[in-house]
């Protein structure tokens, strides 16, 4: 990389900027709105699926992270990353919504 | 980022290790020596010997709370286990009272229920509390930071799995004296060897303080996180006292019930509600070293007649998943065999990361412009690992001379046994910002290797307890304390030969070939 950096340090900085904002802040809000989705939908006790999601959250984590680097275009990154978090927003205030909270 | 998956995953795995690196150093070096803290605070009280009974030990304890604490709300018993020489209890004052310290309210018994009359030291528990709570630092900032860095230490752990292309021929390999291959094969061997421990000690670390880091999967279902904790560890209610007097049960009798309850497990807590009142209860919680589970179950009976009032209902696949993955890292189940073989994986997982700190620089030193003045960071880097490698070795091994060399009626021993760690620790950091690079190394090296070695010779000139008479005595605890310290001691040793040796030179085109497995990053 040392070389090819040295020609576009420039685009390669905002590029690793824009994933590591995706890798850390974005993936901890969309990971936390799956985490309560699951919460939601998973077939058990309520103290059970939140613990059950809750367990699954640092996979998920891990995995979204991992993707943020892998990807190649950032920009389909940040366009799925925003298009998953408003499905799953939406999905969680009409469960709320309608379901209520203990 | 257009140099595909590898490439990707090796830059990926180079900064995330590195970022907290140090911090992931030090979590993992107090985490591996907690596996052995109960063995480390029998160890620091030298003048506490024999094996205690944990039911004489509970009966003992009830007579000292009585006489010292007869109408406190309730008390907390921890009776001694396999490994433990001493009963932990605390107690919390009536509600009138103005709450003292915490030293007002607890104290550590012996098997009698005597009050110990040792030196005053946090023992392995300061190690253990460090590896997750820090020090100097509010708890709850220290937690969330060692939250980030188990976070890092995953992402790094699976980007370095995907970057490893002979994860299978690189388990049998470890080329001595090749420079950087030696680094990489270090690295690879500690990480490969002990992978399914390192990904399991990672995920169940994280899995501890997992509704700390990640509470909206309570959140979704319950409007305030009490409302789950009140369901799933079901508290007895507070019931007041009703002012009439009536003895407690014998305890003893209650523990042999608990234990019939649980196939023979023995009680690892118990707690006492209004001691000495008709309303008393106690509540048994099954000895953590029982069972993997790390929640175990809880029978709750009537303080004066010993009857049984309730036990906690059995916990729901998640639960009982969450309390077995906490279990699992923490190890309290683990008898002998297996918790040497935690604390290899341990120091397994910190070679891994010492060496994966160390690679970083051995890597760019070669292809640095001028190798005679390295930039900034590069020079960061290498003194910040002088600072938490052999900084914390000689902390460590401070931690331990203090505590035999301390005043033994010093104000606030305890404290300075722990603040001496630090001010070596700061120290060998401030020794290696101002020494050059290597130099510092084999300095800071042959310090730890110095003190490490110094400890059984310091614990046999302060202590009746010298390694002759342990060997003589059959006293293995105390044998293998002394051991592990002469093997840390010698393993220091070797690695200040070894950086004193002067370096192999290699031509750049042979390292860049030797990096096939960790791509250039």
């Amino acid at each position: 990389m040392a070389t090819k950096a040295s020609r576009a340090k420039g685009a390669s900085r905002w590029n690793v900027a824009a994933r590591a904002l995706a890798a850390i802040p974005a993936n901890y809000v969309l990971t936390s709105l799956a985490i309560a989705c699951l919460a939601r939908l998973l077939p058990m006790r309520p103290e059970e699926a939140s613990v059950a999601a809750t367990l699954f959250s640092f996979a998920l984590f891990a995995v979204l992270a991992l993707t943020a680097f892998a990807v190649r275009s950032v920009a389909r990154l940040w366009l799925g990353m925003i298009g998953a978090g408003l499905l799953l927003g939406g999905g969680l205030w009409l469960s709320i919504a309608s379901g209520g909270r203990l | 980022m257009k140099e595909g998956l590898r490439q990707s995953m090796a830059w990926l795995h180079t900064w995330t290790g590195l970022l907290l690196g140090w911090l992931l150093f030090a979590m993992f070096a107090t985490g591996t020596a907690a596996y052995f803290q109960d063995e480390i605070t029998r160890w620091m009280q030298p003048e506490v010997m024999g094996r205690p009974d944990p039911v004489v030990a509970a009966e003992g304890a009830v007579r000292f709370l009585q006489t010292t604490a007869p109408d406190a709300k309730r008390w907390f018993i921890t009776p001694p286990n396999s490994r433990s020489a001493t009963t932990q209890v605390f107690w919390q004052p009536d509600g009138d009272r103005p709450r003292g310290s915490r030293r007002d309210t607890s104290a550590t018994l012996d098997g009698q229920g005597q009050k110990i009359e040792a030196r005053e030291t946090r023992g392995g528990t300061f190690l253990y509390r460090f590896h997750f709570d820090l020090h100097y630092l509010p708890v709850i900032w220290a937690r969330y930071l060692v939250g980030i860095a188990a976070m890092f230490m995953l992402v790094a752990i699976l980007s370095g799995v995907i970057t490893h292309k002979k994860i299978f021929a690189d388990f049998f390999m470890l080329r001595f004296g090749k420079g950087q291959r030696s680094w990489l094969d270090a690295h690879n061997v500690t990480a490969v060897l002990a992978l399914p421990f390192h990904l399991m000690i990672t995920f169940t670390g994280l899995v501890t303080l997992a509704t700390l880091y990640m509470p909206w999967g309570i959140a979704a279902n319950y409007t305030s996180p009490d409302s789950f904790f009140d369901t799933v560890f079901a508290q007895s209610e507070e019931v007041g006292r009703s002012g009439q007097a009536a003895p407690l049960a014998p305890i003893g009798a209650m523990m042999r019930t608990a234990s019939a309850e649980w196939h023979g497990a023995g009680v690892g807590f118990l707690s006492v509600s209004n001691p000495g009142d008709t309303t008393a209860t106690v509540s048994l919680t099954r000895a953590p070293e029982d069972a993997i589970g790390s929640r175990g179950p809880q029978l709750t009976l009537d303080g004066t007649t010993g009857r049984r009032l309730d036990a906690s209902v059995s916990k729901g696949a998640a639960l009982e998943t969450e309390s077995v993955m906490i279990g699992l890292h923490a190890g309290r189940f683990a008898e002998w065999g297996l918790r040497w073989l935690y604390f290899l994986s341990g120091v397994g997982g910190t070679i891994m990361v010492g060496s994966g700190l160390v690679l970083w620089t051995v890597k760019r030193r070669a292809r640095l412009p001028d190798p005679e003045r390295p930039h900034f960071g590069f020079r960061l880097v290498e003194r910040l690992n002088v600072a938490a490698i052999a900084g914390l070795g000689s902390g460590l091994a401070t931690y331990f001379l203090a505590n035999r060399l301390l005043p033994l009626r010093m104000e606030a021993r305890a404290d300075w046994e722990v603040h001496s760690l630090f001010l070596i620790w700061g120290a060998v950091l401030i020794w290696a910002l101002v020494r050059p690079a290597r130099r510092a190394w084999i300095e800071a090296l042959a310090l730890a290797a110095l003190l490490f070695a110094a400890v059984p010779f310091v614990n046999a000139l302060t202590t009746p307890r010298n390694l002759f008479a342990s060997l003589a005595a059959g006293d293995w605890l105390f044998v293998a304390f002394d051991a592990v310290m002469l093997l840390l001691a010698a393993g220091f040793g070797w690695a200040a030969r070894k950086a004193a040796r002067p370096r192999s030179v290699r031509a750049p085109r042979r390292a860049a070939q030797a990096s096939d497995t960790v791509a250039a990053a």
